[in-house]
């Protein structure tokens, strides 16, 4: 009995050196997410996204009403208002498809540096034809040395299959 | 009549664990229709359909799996009829799932033709894993229809159970994180805790309702594996006609599709979600042998946090394996499973030889002492071949060669039972039963029975 009681402890004492090892393991993901989601890092500041519509690319402008909604075939741009942020941050604006991949994107820079640049279109990927179907997140980010640490708008946009 | 003796006169945790199996159930169930009705309600997407639709599939396996549990505690003579009752209503619902599936998940973007294709080309996979799986038991294998059972609820249950609060998880986050990195560590926290905890439910299930099949830690590894696996083949089915609907117009759909496969039903086939639930199963297994609440609490516990470890890691820390678009890529895909998945797969199955062994030995000892009782259900001779599974083996390949396949599976039956036999006298001696001391004389009883057809073939 006491043989049998030893090597069921060694199975007891085992898995729980698996699960500190989990544990581990889980608090460098907590700290892995606090590193890329700092906290304390909102300024209250807000971007405008002034629309998303139809994209002609020979012409680079866009056309047609502001749309939620798009069939993989059509192209699409949004439309940001930089001029709606102050001049001492860095920001960018970004396409990300459903696997969160960035798509387009336009900065970084000064709101000023990017008051040229208010059309952010999302891209064919090289060699298809269509944009990939699914959601499609943009976002127009604060940047603090390169790295993204603050999301000033956001808009949602679904392409059909 | 005087009823005969229990291993554990004093134990009051048969009740108890039927009470809390009710209650897991109970929550389960009112998780599932809220799940379900709040998906319709508020996500107004073809998932919310499916999800609400899909209840009665879940009912309907939820009913066949309380009458197959009835079919094997009431009486034997009614047992044949429950069981092809409880056949009925898990064919059925599993049917109907994979309907509901094709018909308002994929109908629209994929077609219902794809979606029976994709499940099809699983199929073979799962099984073999399943196979796989129940064979790791070298000692005591599980029965078919439990680890069928657990397989079905990894597919249906748990699947439906995620639906609804992976939902609400990733909707906070895409409108409240930065998208990139740290929107990607929340997500596989959101995989790592919702899918275990669904699938561990299932594994608890099986622990507190079907004790008496439910021995050690490698019975707690072969139930969780299977839940994995069942969870696997309904998640690849999701992917692979999912990423055929996206590439299809591209020209390449069924490559995008094939890709999918291999990763989910070949590469990540005992790696993935198999390794991770069987980490529950690991520590619900040992929590079933030790002797106080606090360590069996603990037990349980830590198999989960494995588990959810386990799902983080490769989750979270896939995608920064450098994987490029050269001709390495092949090996690099499957370096990075073997990496990152690796070392949990390694430590499961260090697991796993050790319970063997533990299991072998303490059969060993109890197929000595069942011996030295000359009450002839194991005569000493046979202790040597009993307690080795290729002894065991070689005991069949010699009964197929002289007396052809019926003498394989009697002689089969016969080991079984003694096996059985030893099962139930090891965890009498520890007092982890509560079934009475008639269930072993049963047993024995048996024994002698099946040697007697055996001599007579």
């Amino acid at each position: 009995m006491s043989t049998t009681y030893d090597q069921l402890r060694v199975l007891y004492r085992t898995v729980l050196l698996f699960a500190t090892v989990g544990l581990v393991i889980l608090a460098i993901g907590v700290i892995q997410f606090a590193y890329f989601e700092p906290f304390g890092q909102s300024t209250g500041l807000t971007a405008r996204i002034v629309g998303v519509h139809v994209y002609n690319s020979d012409s680079g402008k866009v056309e047609g009403p502001d749309r939620s909604e798009f069939p993989r075939d059509v192209e699409f741009a949004a439309v940001v208002d930089w001029s709606s942020l102050p001049d001492n941050v860095v920001v960018d604006a970004r396409w990300y498809d459903n696997f969160g991949t960035v798509r387009g994107q336009v900065g970084p820079g000064t709101p000023a540096s990017l008051a040229d640049k208010t059309i952010v279109p999302v891209l064919v990927p090289e060699g298809y034809h269509f944009i990939l179907p699914g959601r499609y997140t943009l976002v127009v980010e604060r940047l603090q040395q390169d790295r993204a640490v603050e999301v000033l708008a956001r808009r949602f946009v679904r392409v059909d299959r | 009549m005087v009823a005969p003796p229990a291993a554990n006169p004093q134990s009051r945790l048969r009740p108890a664990r039927y009470w809390t199996a009710l209650t897991l159930a109970v929550l389960i169930v009112v998780a599932l229709v809220t799940s379900s009705i709040l998906n319709y309600v508020y996500l107004d997407t073809i998932s919310g359909r499916t999800s609400l639709y899909g209840l009665l599939a879940v009912a309907l396996v939820a009913f066949g799996t309380f009458i197959l549990v009835r079919a094997y505690n009431r009486d034997p003579a009614m047992r044949r009829k429950n069981l092809i009752r409880a056949a009925v209503l898990i064919g059925l619902g599993v049917l109907l799932w994979l309907l509901i599936i094709d018909v308002f998940l994929f109908t629209q973007s994929a077609g219902p033709l794809v979606a029976a294709v994709c499940a099809l080309v699983c199929l073979p996979t799962t099984a073999f894993g399943l196979v796989v799986v129940r064979r790791l038991d070298r000692n005591h294998k599980e029965p078919w229809r439990l680890v069928l059972v657990a397989a079905a609820w990894g597919a249906i249950v748990a699947t439906s159970l995620v639906v609804w609060g992976e939902t609400l998880w990733q909707s906070t986050a895409q409108h409240a994180l930065v998208p990139g990195p740290g929107l990607d560590t929340s997500l596989a926290f959101m995989a790592g805790i919702l899918e275990e905890l669904s699938k561990g439910a299932a594994v608890l299930l099986l622990f507190l309702v079907m004790r008496n099949e439910f021995d050690d830690v490698v019975d707690g590894i072969v139930y969780g594996a299977a839940i994995g696996l069942g969870f696997n083949f309904l998640e690849s089915i999701s992917y692979m006609t999912n990423v055929y609907a996206i590439f299809a117009p591209e020209g390449f759909g069924t490559a995008a599709a094939a890709i999918q496969w291999y990763f989910r039903q070949v590469l990540g086939l005992f790696f993935g979600h198999a390794t991770y639930t069987a980490f529950i199963g690991a520590g619900v297994g040992i929590a079933r042998q030790l002797p106080n609440m606090r360590q069996k609490v603990l037990a349980i516990v830590a198999g989960f946090v494995v588990a959810i470890a386990g799902h983080f890691a490769w989750d979270a820390w896939a995608a920064l394996f450098p994987v490029d678009t050269t001709v390495f890529v092949i090996v690099e895909i499957h370096l990075r499973t073997l990496i990152l998945s690796g070392p949990f797969t390694a430590a499961l199955l260090a697991l796993l030889i050790f319970g063997i062994r533990y299991e072998g030995q303490n059969l060993r000892d109890q197929l000595q002492k069942e011996a030295a009782t000359a009450q002839g259900a194991i005569l000493p001779e046979e202790v040597a071949v009993l307690a080795s599974p290729w002894q065991r083996l070689k005991q069949r390949l010699q009964a197929l060669s002289r007396q052809g396949v019926r003498a394989y599976f009697r002689v089969s039956q016969l080991q079984t039972a003694q096996l059985d036999l030893a099962m139930e006298r090891w965890h009498r001696e520890r007092k982890e039963i509560d079934t009475p001391l008639e269930a072993e004389q049963k047993l024995r009883e048996r024994v002698i029975q099946l040697r007697h057809w055996v001599a007579a073939a």
